[in-house]
């Protein structure tokens, strides 16, 4: 019986699919998180008689022939980068991308990781920090006794010092695209690592050549739609009960088989 | 004389066939572009002396129901449904495949690739590449991909004279040696991918129904052993 193991691996993708799901709901509030969607492809067919193939001498052909599809195997699971609602906070180290683009971030092992979660710190040095503690790229260094920082939409940073009449700049915040945002690997903490399939970084100024405005004192939001997760949690829950329900059915038939003599 | 259980024993064969192709549609109910199966039984008819016949049952074929499935939005620019009978060309190293699956990325070249880096065919045969200044990429309802005012390119919908000809290779792939035809009356749809065709309640009720006409048929050899049985004693005794 072909059908218990097809069933099986109904049972393992619809599974998958909940796993993603679930994920997707969780991080509904997670600043700058991008939803994922599982997707299936059948596996190979079984050719039992190929199409086309002849049935006799005179030349007559077989019309569509019988394969037999072995089941379903999930094909991708793969990030949808939408952009995400942005909410004002007021905090003026609350940066968000508006557009295309990541935050880089330097790793203490000296790599660099990208992200959209822009809730930026203060570290004792006055380094502008994520909020795991770890330098934005490029490298920017808040003054003492500043009173307020001014980020404008192209990513230049300015502080007024107290005592002092004119902003002073002290960086640039520049963000990074890839060819291929899907092909980035998460490693959690909202971060994403480059990848053979994402392609090199390309690395510019903010609002200028397709990269995203800089928004002071929003975040951007996660773009899960929690509607839309729902249902297809309900139907990943049905196709996984139906599934569950062939391999039942087979049993059955299996069971009528040994019950005859 | 075991006339009666060869007749039992072929449909028990392809009732377990169905169920194969009954639990191959329930697993494909959510991949996006499958088509669901059904088989196609034929009489066969068995002549073992001139005066006597009797019939058997085979399966003939499996049949996909072409019908399209329904199409749901994802919200991604480059996940494309196509309304209407057609097929993406996609490029792999055996030649030219066709699939109904839309789910399309780029790769690190900027390639238009399907699931499983397989790039996908413009309308003149040849991969697609998105310029690397292209930002919000529009797909329009003919298949022509742009980017601003710019014209990028036009992805591929083709069409064959007999879609049932077409052998299924897995990852949701078709080959066939029809000559392609480019699509006509066909609609692009951009941020949404088609879904499995497969019915639900249909598969359920059918599999319910095999299983049912599976016992009768089991119960059907076991009476026909039962009567072998007793012809044999009475036989017996006699002789």
């Amino acid at each position: 019986m072909r059908s218990l193991n097809i069933g099986a691996t109904g049972m393992l993708a619809q599974q998958t699919n909940v796993e993603v799901i679930s994920n997707n709901i969780a991080n509904m509030t997670t600043s700058g998180f991008k939803q994922q969607r599982a997707e299936f492809q059948d596996l190979m067919y079984q050719n039992i008689r190929r199409p086309g193939s002849q049935s006799s001498d005179a030349g007559t052909i077989v019309p569509t022939g019988i394969q037999i599809g072995m089941g379903v195997k999930t094909g991708s699971v793969y990030r949808i980068h939408t952009q995400g609602s942005i909410v004002q906070t007021g905090n003026e180290l609350d940066i968000a991308v508006n557009g295309a683009g990541y935050f880089q971030v330097e790793m203490p092992d000296g790599t660099t990781n990208y992200t959209r979660a822009g809730s930026m710190q203060l570290n004792a040095d006055g380094q502008i920090v994520t909020a795991d503690g770890f330098p934005l790229l490029p490298g920017l260094t808040v003054p003492q006794d500043t009173i307020t920082i001014t980020i404008d939409a192209t990513g230049q940073v300015q502080v007024k010092i107290d005592g002092q009449i004119e902003d002073q700049v002290i960086g640039q915040i520049q963000l990074a695209q890839f060819p291929n945002d899907a092909g980035l690997e998460s490693v959690g903490n909202n971060q994403y690592r480059e990848t053979p399939a994402s392609g090199a970084p390309v690395v510019g100024n903010p609002a200028i050549d397709g990269f995203g405005r800089i928004e002071q004192g929003s975040l951007e939001q996660s773009n899960v739609n929690v509607v839309a997760e729902i249902t297809s949690l309900i139907t990943a829950q049905r196709a996984y009960e139906m599934n569950s329900r062939v391999i039942r059915t087979s049993d059955e038939m299996l069971s009528a088989l040994s019950n005859l003599r | 004389m075991e006339n009666t259980s060869l007749i039992a024993l072929s449909r028990a064969v392809t009732l377990q066939r169905q169920m194969d192709i009954s639990a191959n549609n329930v697993a494909n109910m959510n991949t996006t572009g499958f088509k669901a199966e059904q088989p196609l039984f034929i009489e066969y008819i068995n002549r073992p002396a001139p005066d006597e016949k009797y019939s058997l049952v085979q399966d003939y074929a499996t049949l996909r129901d072409l019908s399209a499935g329904p199409i749901t939005q994802t919200g991604n620019p480059l996940d494309v449904a196509i309304e209407g009978n057609g097929y993406f060309a996609l490029d792999t190293l055996d030649g030219t495949r066709y699939t109904r699956g839309g789910n399309f990325s780029m790769d690190s070249e900027r390639q238009l690739t399907a699931a499983g880096g397989l790039p996908v065919l413009d309308d003149t045969g040849n991969p697609i590449t998105i310029p690397a200044n292209a930002r919000d990429i529009n797909i329009g309802p003919s298949g022509i991909i742009s980017s601003g005012n710019v014209q990028i390119g036009q992805i591929g919908i083709y069409k064959f004279e007999n879609e049932q000809f077409m052998t299924q290779l897995g990852n949701g792939l078709y080959q066939t040696d029809q000559t392609a035809t480019e699509a006509e009356d066909v609609v692009i749809r951009q941020g949404f991918l088609e879904d499995s065709n497969v019915q639900s309640i249909v598969e359920m009720t059918t599999m319910i129904d095999i299983n049912r006409q599976y016992q009768n048929i089991q119960q059907l050899m076991k009476t026909e052993h039962d009567r072998l049985r007793t012809a044999y004693s009475k036989l017996a005794k006699l002789a």
